[in-house]
């Protein structure tokens, strides 16, 4: 007779926990989320007429289109191949003399070299349509060498993570999403704060650059930031990148960037990056990235729970597929987190360089270089876009000088 | 492995190792009559070489004549190369008559050859030119320095096909130079050395039949031909090989990115394990054993080092545990237990072990050509060829020998010779057994 009370006592607790939980993640993402980008900006359009010119735009949107279609069949392909997997994989485990958990890398390897082999075609053909858009002059061997060891890279990180989760699943079974997800936070931390090494080939900045940077950073009330710059292919779309944090703060801005813009638009450039040095932006990422990782972390617990736990190597290939589905289910909310800070960062950029006519330039000249659609169908905004769109950036530079009142 | 057919080249060992320092010391310069003998032959070999084709394209076999010729070439390679590779004392004669030395290739009469195997025999000879690369040597330049002209005899097809050599010494060559020292040392030549060179000799010859169409057999360069002449020293650290064959296709095509966490582990423990072997030396020069716990912990390391190599060059199948746990991998080295060793071993173990580094080193070569042959064939036929198989398991077992050795857990030096001993009458041809042979002729 006393059970019942506890019991109910007890799905109470639980309740209130589960609500708390709810309301804290909340909280958290609601204050992760503000930023300095006023509200109300007028919705200016700016028409895509006015970004290229007729001819370009078409090219970049059948450009796009292909790409956009190719992400599509490829996302399913890969779905459907780990599914098949998280079926069938469990049979790899006869080519396993290793322990329980270097059984569970092998099926994890083997998982992502099937996504590998499958995923092949799609990277061919998006490699063919980039080098007859000369956007790229990669070649095939080149390509395939690179995608290789990338793929060694994978395994290694693969590896890794599974030694995390199914070490901590061997004491603590369906709980080792917790100390995991702790875990997972730890490492996304010092990944961002050695990334900054990890950028591909650097060499010292011009002097002016260096210059520009110190003076941004000074106006932005950073301390020094470092700048260097990548010293990437020729074909390499222009590009730049803020990276670590704290006493790793870097700037990497490709040298394409320089050899293609003028000074006023690297300056944009500068003061984007640094406004996501001094906006906290990188701590803020590895903030959402835990807000998403303990959810995420408990969902994989949850449903490989049937397959023994992740602490048996036959549950990997499920958790896999349970890892890339909720991946997918969560690009559009984690592209839209990545738009709202670079949208802040464009925004300080502005406050800071006052310069909306270089900011303007800036944008139309990456979507010449890079035949990117000034404005995207909606659905691959929301699944593949992790910047805002090129006339959204355009609008707030007209928003921003209108406010200015020029 | 019953019913396959003898391989119609085999190779005869009748040398009972004594060698006479004298000849030895100046082996080079008394072959220079050989060389230059060797050379006009095999300007003449390559013409008949073109004939024999064209013979066997036509009527299929290869004519009484031509085979006689070819056949005495050969022997006469394998005799000259013997001499040079220090794996027979005696001087060669000049004409490869046929069992006038005591390594000598026995060649069976023509038979019918395949002419589809016959039209392309240059290509599908490619493999094994390239085993027969660094197993033995390709021509002038693949062993570099003064015994260079050790592999003269097949200097003008090996350099056709000597793409690849690449400037590292092949495996016999070493064996030769390393047999050099210890014959002037010693006065008799090193069962395991010489039955290594033994090998690669047999295999050359083989090589040789087939490029020059005495047969349309492909070479066998599985190392249990020919068999030992004397039983195989006892040593403590043995390989168990309990592989069959099988491989799964998938593991295969990826395997060396399948093994970056297993080379990550390797290095990590390797670090650990080069601090330990520095309080390990000590301690077995303090008192005269190595201890129990190091004894353990290299032995696991030396184990997965062996489980590791097993697997990325497909001399086993599955994925090797991380712990070098006894017993968990078809590939495993059995290591002996720990017992009292000479401290003067101990002390100069580190300069004692450099001559089977170089003997290690060296056989690494054929260890990977026959992983990368392997490699195709595994993808193709879902299974590894056995004779590639017990190539990698001989060098794994001498590279295992080699590390146990280094790693302290044991002073018994790794024994070189790739056959295992096979009773006397069991073997196809009676080998005379040499009353005087030299006792514990290890090396
Ligand atoms: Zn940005």
């Amino acid at each position: 007779m006393a059970r019942r009370p506890t019991r109910a006592l007890l799905l109470g607790a639980l309740f209130l926990l589960a609500v708390g939980l709810v309301a804290g993640w909340s909280l958290s993402a609601w204050a992760l989320w503000q930023t300095e980008v006023p509200d109300g900006l007028d919705p200016l359009t700016v028409p895509d007429s006015e970004i290229l010119s007729p001819d370009l735009l078409d090219e970049a949107r059948s450009y796009e289109t292909f790409l956009r279609v190719l992400f599509l069949v490829s996302l399913v392909v890969v779905i459907v191949a780990l599914a098949l997997y998280a079926r069938f994989g469990g049979r790899f485990v006869r080519e396993s003399a290793a322990g329980r958990i270097g059984t569970g890398m092998l099926l994890g390897m083997l998982g992502l070299a099937f996504l590998w082999i499958v995923d092949i075609p799609f990277g061919l053909a998006a490699l063919w349509w980039e080098r007859r858009h000369d956007v790229s002059e990669l070649d095939y061997g080149t390509w395939l060498a690179e995608n290789w060891l990338a793929l060694g890279g994978e395994f290694l990180f693969v590896c890794l993570a599974l030694l995390v989760v199914m070490g901590l699943a061997g004491p603590l079974r369906d709980w080792w999403w917790i100390p995991g997800g702790a875990v997972f936070v730890a490492l996304a931390l010092l990944f961002t704060f050695v990334s900054p090494y990890l950028l591909p080939a650097q060499v010292d900045a011009p002097p002016d650059v260096v210059a520009e940077t110190r003076s941004l950073a000074e106006e932005q009330d950073v301390g020094e930031i470092d700048v260097r710059v990548a010293d990437v292919d020729s074909y390499e779309s222009p590009n730049a990148a803020a990276a670590g944090l704290g006493p790793t703060r870097r700037i990497v801005v490709w040298d394409t960037l320089l050899e293609s813009f003028g000074d006023d638009e690297v300056r944009v450039v500068l003061a984007h990056e640094v406004g996501h040095h001094s906006r906290e932006h990188l701590w803020k990422s590895v903030a959402w990235y835990a807000l998403f990782a303990f959810p995420g972390a408990f969902l994989i617990a949850w449903t490989t729970r049937r397959r023994g736990g992740m602490r048996e190597p036959t549950a990997v290939p499920l958790a896999l597929l349970v890892f890339v589905a909720l991946q997918t289910v969560a690009l559009p909310a984690q592209n839209a987190i990545t738009r709202n800070l670079e949208a802040e960062a464009d925004w300080v950029a502005l406050e800071t360089t006052e310069d909306p006519d270089a900011a303007r330039d800036l944008f139309a000249g990456f979507s010449e270089q890079g035949l990117i659609d000034p404005s995207p169908p909606t659905w691959a905004y929301a699944l593949m876009e992790t910047h805002p769109a090129i006339a959204e950036r355009i609008a707030m530079a007209e928003a921003w000088e209108l406010r200015a009142g020029r | 492995m019953a019913a396959v057919e003898p391989h119609p080249i085999r190779l005869v060992v009748e040398d009972d190792l004594a060698r006479s320092r004298l000849t030895v010391f100046f082996r080079l310069l008394l072959a220079i009559p050989h060389l230059i003998w060797i050379t006009l032959w095999t300007i003449a070999m390559v013409l008949i070489a073109i004939v024999n084709w064209f013979a066997v394209l036509l009527t299929g076999r290869l004519p009484g004549g031509l085979h006689d010729f070819t056949a005495a070439y050969v022997r006469y390679t394998t005799h000259l190369n013997a001499y040079l590779y220090l794996a027979a004392n005696p001087y060669p004669g000049f004409l490869g008559t046929p069992g006038s030395y005591p390594i000598d290739a026995r060649i069976e009469e023509p038979e019918r050859q395949s002419r589809w195997k016959t039209a392309f025999r240059i290509f599908l000879a490619l493999p094994a030119l390239l085993l027969m690369t660094t197993l033995v040597g390709a021509g002038g330049g693949g062993g570099g320095g003064g015994g260079g002209g050790g592999t003269t005899g097949d200097t003008d097809f090996g350099s056709e096909a000597a793409w690849g050599a690449g400037g590292t010494a092949s495996a016999v060559f070493v064996a030769a130079i390393l047999a050099w020292f210890a014959i002037l040392a010693r006065g008799y030549a090193p069962v395991g050395l010489r039955d290594l060179a033994a090998y690669g000799l047999r295999y050359a010859a083989q090589t040789f039949g087939y490029v020059l169409l005495l047969t349309d057999r492909y070479p066998n360069v599985d190392p249990r031909e020919p068999p030992a002449t004397q039983p195989t020293p006892e040593k403590p650290v043995r390989l168990r090989v309990e592989d069959d064959l099988r491989r799964s296709r998938l593991t295969v095509f990826f395997r060396l990115l399948l093994a970056i966490p297993h080379f990550v582990w390797l290095f990590l423990w390797g670090i650990a394990v080069f601090l330990a072997l520095i309080v390990g030396w000590f301690a077995t020069l303090a008192t005269g054993r190595l201890p129990d716990a190091l004894h353990r912990f290299f032995s696991a390391y030396l184990r997965y080092e062996i489980h590791v190599f097993a697997f990325v060059l497909l001399v086993a199948n599955p994925f090797p545990g991380f712990t070098g746990t006894p017993g968990s991998y078809p590939v495993d080295v059995e290591i002996g237990p720990r017992e009292p060793q000479n401290r003067w071993k101990t002390l100069f173990r580190l300069f004692l072990a450099i001559p089977a580094a170089l003997l290690n080193s060296a056989l690494s070569g054929p260890l990977y050509v026959a992983a990368f042959l392997g490699w195709f064939a595994s993808l193709a036929l879902a299974r590894m060829p056995e004779s590639l198989r017990n190539l990698g398991a001989y060098v794994l077992r001498y590279s295992a020998q080699f590390y146990a050795y280094l790693y302290l857990l044991t002073d018994s030096y790794p024994y070189s010779g790739p056959a295992e001993y096979v009773e006397p009458e069991v073997a196809l041809e009676p080998v005379p057994t040499w009353p005087d042979a030299p006792p514990e002729p290890s090396f």
